[in-house]
């Protein structure tokens, strides 16, 4: 059963005559890991955005849980139902790895007693100590980042994880690490796991691989 | 709560821009602590000063409209001069009259008749009296004034005159009077004494007098000998009346005193008293322009503070939206990240809006304080330099009324800069010190500026924040 469906969605740009994305029907169960790959221009983010909540798509819908996502509070989507992991990370550099973790679950409103053990449980469990979760992000490498970025979307454990090109700016190895984290978040947690990527490496680590192509459509 | 944690977080963090914030609103609140002060206190002084004193309304003969009415008219001006001389004057029952009035809360009057003696000396002075002989009787020696109550004797009042023997008869109907001191020397008079005076009309017609004190006159700023009140006899005013009923032809003047319920009823009061059939040719005086004169620096100082509250407000305000602002566009990637992980916009502002609200309160306690300690200092210093404008600008009165060649001297034109003779002036204290203190109407309004300003310099968040598409600032930042 899948836990989001995509029904003929369509997006454009307001001020553009030209669909970016156009008739897109995909379906994302939990316990899979999804890699949408596709050219620069072909949509791959906008696609993202689309499922993260952060934008409406202009025809078709989206379902999440048979539930059209234009009635959901779109907030609460975000800080309930998915986390989302950019290739930038997309972390606050100002504070702690577990500070961002933390922070997350106080916009989700988590009645947590202590935040912090959960936070630093959430850090080990993508590879990093608590010596490392206790220094600022700006102090940590890309992949610890990201590892705290994974940390800081699991914190509320959402049923869906997205992915930007969450291996852009990491060495062969680590995207591998990275990878396997999913990996084991798709098999081992039952989440649904969907990667937008341009990556060959990435895309045939995947259950399912959806590829978008650039649209002529107006 | 996070939101809260969030902010102290974020303040902490943003020391430098904090500081600054801080320190912006230090100095607005200290000079809004200064100047609501001000303004405060000096609200305070002119209501205490409104209920200090009476508003009290004469009636006196209008002389400019009299002087229009002989230009226009084609009168002989020997007819007008008759005219002026048969003009009724008040009596008593029109004062009775016109004190029997809604606006009035009290009345008074003194009566005085021109009288000569052949008993006592006058001094060789003019006389206060009722002045000249308009109805072509013989001059006169003796003022002989009556009041019609304690309330009447303004001079003993104001301590113009104090007695120094005996005492003022509390009897308003019998034959006592007092008299000057000088007087009684020149006579060699003392209290239990009687004294004679007669009608300059008829001398066959005299009046007993029992002197029941005797009084000093403080006014030494005087050209004579003696002092202008010197041949001033005081009794109280049914005396006076029974001497002017017995014969209407002697000069007498009555000058009543109407004390009015609120500054409010003057114009009611002046419409009544025409109604009641007071003569054209008389006009109604109060001593509103005297009392305003005592509180016109106060009220000038509160005027310069309130202006200069105004300016340090908006000012201060455009500072604040500007830094916040520039707050909000540094801040663009957290608000991006913040909205992107499922932050609420309101959560955003709230987190933003209070990080500029705790900033606010602890630099509007810090410029509450340091603003109370100065305000008094600060509007002593401001009101002292008004009174000396003020009073150099009495001293330049006084000058052209020739004062500085009459043989005052400067200490005492320092010590009275507005003794004109503008009867009542020189009564009314002016105010020469202000208490600026912080009152709960103070804080509160206090309190009142801080949140606005704070919420005007919020707006500028408010509107960048809702505004923000989180996509597009990580974008951005990408």
């Amino acid at each position: 059963m899948s836990i989001l469906r995509l029904e003929n969605v369509s997006y454009k740009y307001e001020d553009d005559k030209k669909y970016v994305l156009k008739d897109i029907n995909y379906d994302f169960e939990k316990g899979r890991t999804y890699a949408i790959k596709g050219k620069s221009g072909s949509g791959k983010t906008t696609l993202l955005s689309l499922l993260s909540g952060l934008e409406k798509c202009s025809e078709g819908k989206i379902l999440y849980n048979n539930q059209d996502l234009n009635k959901f509070d779109l907030d609460k989507y975000r800080n309930t139902n998915i986390g989302i992991i950019f290739q930038s990370f997309n972390l606050l550099t100002s504070l702690t790895a577990i500070e961002n973790v933390i922070l997350s679950m106080d916009i989700n409103h988590q009645k947590e007693k202590n935040k912090r053990e959960k936070a630093i449980e959430l850090l080990k469990s993508v590879g990093l100590t608590e010596k490392q979760g206790d220094r600022r992000i700006l102090k940590l490498s890309g992949g610890e980042q990201q590892r705290v970025a994974i940390a800081r979307s699991l914190s509320y454990n959402p049923d869906i994880i997205l992915a930007d090109e969450p291996t852009g700016n990491l060495d062969f190895e680590t995207e591998n690490e990275i990878m396997a984290i999913f990996d084991t978040l798709a098999h081992k947690q039952n989440k649904c796991v969907i990667i937008v990527t341009h990556s060959a490496n990435v895309a045939k680590k995947a259950d399912v691989v959806y590829e978008l192509k650039k649209t002529s459509q107006n | 709560m996070y939101i809260l944690k969030n902010a102290f977080r974020s303040i902490n963090r943003s020391k430098g821009r904090n500081i600054l914030i801080g320190i912006i609103i230090t100095v607005i609140a200290c000079s809004a602590t200064i100047g609501l002060s001000i303004m405060n206190a000096a609200s305070k002084v002119i209501e205490s000063s409104k209920s200090k004193y009476d508003i009290t309304a004469t009636i006196g003969i209008d002389r400019d409209k009299m002087m229009k009415n002989v230009d226009s008219s084609s009168e002989s001006k020997e007819n007008m001069k008759e005219r002026f001389n048969s003009m009724a004057s008040i009596s008593v029952s029109d004062i009775e009259s016109y004190g029997d009035s809604k606006y009035v809360s009290s009345y008074y009057y003194t009566y005085s008749v021109g009288l000569n003696s052949d008993t006592i000396d006058a001094a060789e002075t003019q006389s206060k009296g009722p002045g000249g002989n308009p109805h072509g009787q013989s001059s006169t020696s003796f003022t002989l004034t009556g009041y019609s109550s304690y309330e009447a004797m303004e001079e003993f009042i104001t301590g113009a005159y104090t007695i120094t023997e005996g005492e003022i008869s509390s009897n308003f109907s019998d034959n006592s009077c007092i008299i000057n001191s000088e007087l009684a020397t020149l006579n060699n008079l003392t209290v239990g004494d009687t004294i004679v005076l007669t009608n300059p009309n008829d001398t066959s017609k005299t009046y007993e007098l029992i002197i029941s004190g005797i009084y000093s006159d403080n006014d030494t700023d005087t050209m004579n000998m003696f002092t202008n009140s010197v041949n001033t006899i005081i009794t109280n005013s049914n005396f006076v009346e029974q001497i002017v009923s017995d014969d209407a032809t002697l000069n007498a003047k009555i000058t009543p005193t109407f004390i009015l319920t609120s500054e409010d009823v003057v114009d009611s009061f002046e419409q009544e008293l025409y109604d009641k059939g007071l003569d054209e040719t008389y006009s109604v005086n109060t001593n509103l322009d005297q009392l305003s004169s005592e509180t016109e620096s106060i009220q000038n100082l509160a005027t310069f503070a309130f202006t200069t509250l105004i300016i340090i407000l908006v000012i201060g305000g455009i500072i604040l939206f500007i830094i916040n602002l520039i707050n909000v566009r540094e801040r663009k990637y957290e608000i991006g990240v913040l909205r992107t992980i499922g932050m609420k916009k309101t959560s955003v502002i709230s987190q933003f809006v209070s990080e500029l609200l705790i900033v606010s309160v602890i630099s509007l306690i810090l410029g509450g304080f340091i603003g109370s300690m100065l305000s008094v200092p600060t509007a002593n210093k401001l009101l002292e330099q008004e009174i000396q404008s003020s009073e150099q600008a009495q001293a330049n009165i006084n000058e052209h009324f020739g004062r500085s060649m009459n043989g005052a001297d400067e200490n005492s034109k320092q010590e009275k800069p507005s003794n004109m003779p503008t009867k009542g002036v020189s009564k009314i204290e002016k105010v020469t010190s202000i208490d600026a203190a912080i009152d709960i109407k103070v804080l509160s309004e206090l309190i009142g500026i801080g949140i606005l300003l704070t919420l005007v310099s919020s707006l500028a968040a408010c509107i960048s924040i809702s505004r923000f598409s989180p996509l597009t600032i990580l974008k951005e930042r990408s």
